[in-house]
């Protein structure tokens, strides 16, 4: 596996393992995220990776190995304060508050975050592209699937994170609507300077925004590297053979 | 990325008021009772009146926790403390002063529930449900068997009145002014914490995850509204005590829990108005339709099951509802943007 | 020395009742994922349908508490179709349906049969003797049924078909229904056995500690206490806890006194919150 120059403040997962009981879910999985670097996440569906963010944001407990913020452990730490130190991620089903209009879930955030409103200002373009700022009034739960996700994305970004860990940010999404996803990971390294791991199905994407790839199957690590050679890996391919991943790639090129 | 020059506006940000409309209809309500006993000197409505007040300011306890999606039963436990607390002030040390009864009476209810709170609001919400009953038992079973200090099976009697810059409140008046003055102190303290929380608390509610996966730490804020919401409680336990002149076991039990959450629930969960709208009703209910003691469990239980299966706001809820369909205006404006309203709804609940 | 073991056959003998009581509780929880408030109802009508039966139609005892079983799985299972069903995603709204029917429960108990405690007592007196240890019969019965009780919940869990069915559901609801069991049997079916199995534990042993409308109260709190110390959802555990809990309300009946018993409990309950927040037996519980 490819080795990242440890930076001081680089996110890094070293010999992660979790089960559930009897159930192995990953095993010895090590990577590097770099301060403002890019690093895609793909592998078959039940290959963990969900439960990878869920343990790296605090969610869940490791069952052996550490995860690392910098020189800091932060695996066993809370949720929110793991939040509180800029490492913040997305989820795969809509995360908004229902009952709220736009406006009001995007201050919650800010409000949770401790950030003030400048940091809606700076993100007012990003919105206003998204289409957000035209159903500012209007109740979360009423918006349409895409624009609830992209109002969720939205919101982690607004607690200006470090590091953006993000679960398949266009499962959903139109094909219309997928360059959303390019906008919001361009804006978010590019103003806020964020790391962003990014787990996804959607392998144009994956081509398209990542310069590093990690793939997991069956809970292991089994190939990193730029996505050209990664995608192109016989191992990796027989790894998703019968996947609606490969459906995926054939809808997207005809 | 667009590559427009100009800015894009965000729209503005509106000033919240101090309270809801929520709010200062109940202050104002409660501020009525302030009236009742110029007008009238009928022992029954002063009575009556004072039952309501007390049952809508121990309820109070209930509705802040419920706020976030949390069943506290530990509304007896706490208005024991604040009311045992206040007799033991006033029988032992001769304390009668009705404000410092009543910080007494909000503080000490308040810190027991710290460390309570750092326990049980770390883990999972059921838990909250079984620790809150259990405590409630524990309380019933240590005011029976602290006899030294708290009088056992007999309770304490004989409390001296209490007095307001040095003027006795003794009769039946009085004794309601001053269950006024608390339930006041109780809805006041009520609205304006749920009020300048209520980003947090309906994000609590709503979605916990999300809320914590943003930065809120959000056991902090359940256990802030847990020592609140023992206060409030133990100001009703001061009331009750006061109206009584005596503090007993017996008016603390453990299934007046199931009381104080009925009176909740059928009044509406969603706004601080629901639990003085339900202690009016079902207070007055059992009064005036004669019901002995006994069978009123039975109704409350017809009452709960009907208002979780029809009508999940409650009372208030269906009144809301009411009127919003009054006032429909054209279709595609906007939705009111309340604040995040922990708005009554079916269905799935995390 | 006999007073000690004396006592601890009065352990062992609470601990087995609290032990079916505690399971249907523990079932219920984490099968369904229910707070079942109304456990200690059916537990109340266990014993008055056997009081019914066995003292007012004269049938036999075991016919009666039989009849008790039945009676109250038949109500659980009604309540589940009926009314609980609509809410079971709702913990919140489980929790206000089943104490709600605990109430009226009561209530129509109280109209039913009236304040007053009943005339019931076990058929079988005397007491069996052995050096100075002593048990009564009625005693060694109630320990015999609930331990085959027991036995058998034991072997329908986790030897049958159905009793793979709940575990799985019980893990995860939505995949167990994807699976293709049927989610929408088993549960009545869940609730029904744990009922049941409270109303059994009523009928045996109401008419040795005491029957009224009012002793189905404290069946709660216990039944909370069983699993908080046993851990959410675990059936050993509860049963575990169960035993322990009955241990030490017998000694410290007989040693302390009073009721220093259940606040020896709940002390113990508040350090196991402390020290071990899942109970003996019990998962992860920080929250999700």
């Amino acid at each position: 596996m490819s080795a990242h120059p440890t930076h001081p403040d680089a996110l890094r997962a070293d010999s992660m393992s979790k089960a559930f009981g009897g159930l192995k879910v990953f095993h010895d999985v090590s990577f590097t995220l770099p301060p403002a670097g890019l690093l895609g996440v793909i592998g078959p569906n039940g290959a963990g990776k969900t439960t990878m963010i869920n343990i790296m944001s605090g969610r869940l407990p490791l069952s052996s190995g550490r995860v690392l913020l910098g020189n800091a452990r932060i695996d066993g730490r809370p949720v929110y304060a793991n939040a509180a130190q800029g490492l913040v991620r997305s989820f795969q089903h809509t995360a908004t508050f229902a009952g709220a209009s736009v406006g009001d879930n995007l201050t919650a955030a800010l409000r949770f975050a401790k950030r003030d409103r400048s940091v809606l200002e700076r993100l007012a373009p990003l919105l206003d592209r998204f289409g957000l700022i035209e159903c500012w009034g209007r109740h979360a739960e009423v918006l349409p699937y895409g624009l609830q996700k992209m109002l969720g994305l939205t919101m982690a970004l607004a607690t200006q994170p470090k590091m953006l860990l993000l679960d398949e940010p266009a499962a959903g999404l139109e094909k219309s609507e997928r360059a959303n996803i390019d906008a919001y990971v361009g804006f978010a390294q590019r103003e806020f300077g964020c790391g962003i791991l990014l787990v996804e199905h959607d392998m144009d994407l994956i081509r398209r925004l990542c310069p590093q790839v990690i793939v997991l199957d069956g809970g292991r690590l089994i190939a990193a590297g730029p996505p050209g050679e990664v995608l192109s890996r016989k191992d990796v391919i027989d790894a998703y053979l019968g996947g609606a991943d490969e459906e995926d790639c054939d809808a997207q090129h005809s | 990325m667009s590559e427009e020059a100009a800015i894009t506006r965000l729209p503005q940000a509106r000033r919240p008021g101090l309270l809801g409309g929520y709010e200062w209809a109940t202050l104002c309500v409660v501020g009525l009772a302030f009236a009742v006993p110029v007008l009238t000197r009928n022992p029954q409505i002063l009575s009556q009146t004072n039952l309501i007040l007390i049952a809508a300011t121990a309820s109070l306890g209930v509705y802040i926790m419920l706020r976030m999606d949390l069943m506290s039963f530990a509304v007896p436990a706490f208005m024991a403390t604040g009311g045992y607390t206040v007799a033991l002030l006033s029988l032992r040390l001769g304390v009668t002063d009705a404000i410092l009864l009543g910080v007494a009476a909000f503080v000490m209810p308040a810190l027991c529930a710290i460390p309570l709170g750092w326990l049980i609001l770390r883990l999972k919400g059921v838990y909250f449900v079984l620790v809150t009953f259990v405590l409630t038992e524990i309380v019933q079973l240590l005011l029976f068997e602290a006899t030294p200090l708290t009088g056992g099976s007999n309770g304490l009697v004989g409390m001296p009145a209490v007095t307001l810059f040095g003027i006795e409140l003794m009769d039946n008046s009085q004794v309601l002014l001053t269950t006024a003055g608390l339930a006041f102190a109780g809805f006041a303290i009520t609205a304006l914490f749920t009020r300048s929380f209520r980003y947090e608390f309906a994000a609590i509610e709503k979605n916990d995850v999300l809320a914590e996966s943003l930065g809120l730490a959000c056991w902090r804020y359940k256990a802030l509204a847990f020592s609140v919401a023992a206060g409030v409680s133990g100001l009703a336990g001061f009331a009750l005590v006061n109206m009584l002149l005596t503090a007993h076991p017996t008016s603390f039990a453990p299934m007046s829990s199931v009381t104080y959450i009925t009176y909740t629930i059928v009044g509406g969960k969603g706004a601080i108005l629901g639990t003085l709208a339900g202690a009016a009703l079902l207070v007055t209910a059992t009064d005036l339709f004669a019901l002995k003691g006994e069978l009123s469990p039975g109704l409350f239980g017809l009452l709960i099951i009907v208002v979780t299966l029809l009508a999940r706001g409650g009372l208030i809820g269906l009144a809301a509802k009411a009127v919003g369909r009054l006032r429909r205006a054209s279709p595609g404006a906007p939705a009111r943007v309340a604040p995040i309203t922990a708005v009554p709804a079916r269905g799935m609940k995390s | 020395m006999d007073n000690v073991i004396a006592t601890g056959l009065i352990g062992i003998s609470l601990g087995s009742q609290y032990a079916l009581l505690a399971l249907g509780f523990t079932l219920i929880f984490g099968i369904l994922g229910v707070v079942n408030f109304a456990h200690g109802g059916f537990y109340v009508m266990g014993g008055y349908v056997a009081y019914y039966c066995s003292v007012v139609l004269g049938l036999p005892f075991p016919v009666a508490v039989l009849a008790a079983a039945i009676a109250t799985a038949a109500l659980g299972w009604l309540f589940e179709t009926i009314i609980l069903e609509r809410v079971i995603e709702d913990h919140q709204a489980t929790l206000m349906v089943t104490m709600g029917f605990y109430l009226v429960m009561a209530t129509a108990i109280l109209l039913l049969f009236g304040p007053e405690s009943p005339e019931f007592s076990f058929p079988i007196t005397g007491v069996w003797r052995a050096g100075g240890a002593y048990v009564p019969y009625a005693n060694m019965v109630v320990i015999g049924v609930c331990l085959a009780a027991i036995v058998s919940v034991y072997w329908l869990i986790y030897r049958s078909g159905i009793g793979r069915a709940m575990r799985a559901m019980a893990e995860d609801r939505a995949v167990a229904s994807a699976l293709g069991m049927r989610t929408r049997a088993l549960f009545p079916f869940a609730f029904a056995l744990a009922t049941g199995l409270a109303g059994l534990t009523g009928a045996l042993v109401t008419p040795i500690l005491a029957l009224a409308p009012h002793v189905g109260d404290p069946v709660l709190a216990f039944s909370f206490l069983t699993v908080i110390l046993g851990g959410l959802g675990s059936v050993a555990g509860a049963t575990v806890a169960a035993f322990i809990v009955g241990m030490v309300e017998a000694y410290a009946a007989v040693y302390l006194g009073g009721s220093k018993g259940a606040l020896a409990l709940f002390v113990l309950v508040l350090l196991i919150l402390v020290v071990r927040p899942q109970g003996l037996l019990g998962r992860e519980v920080r929250r999700a």
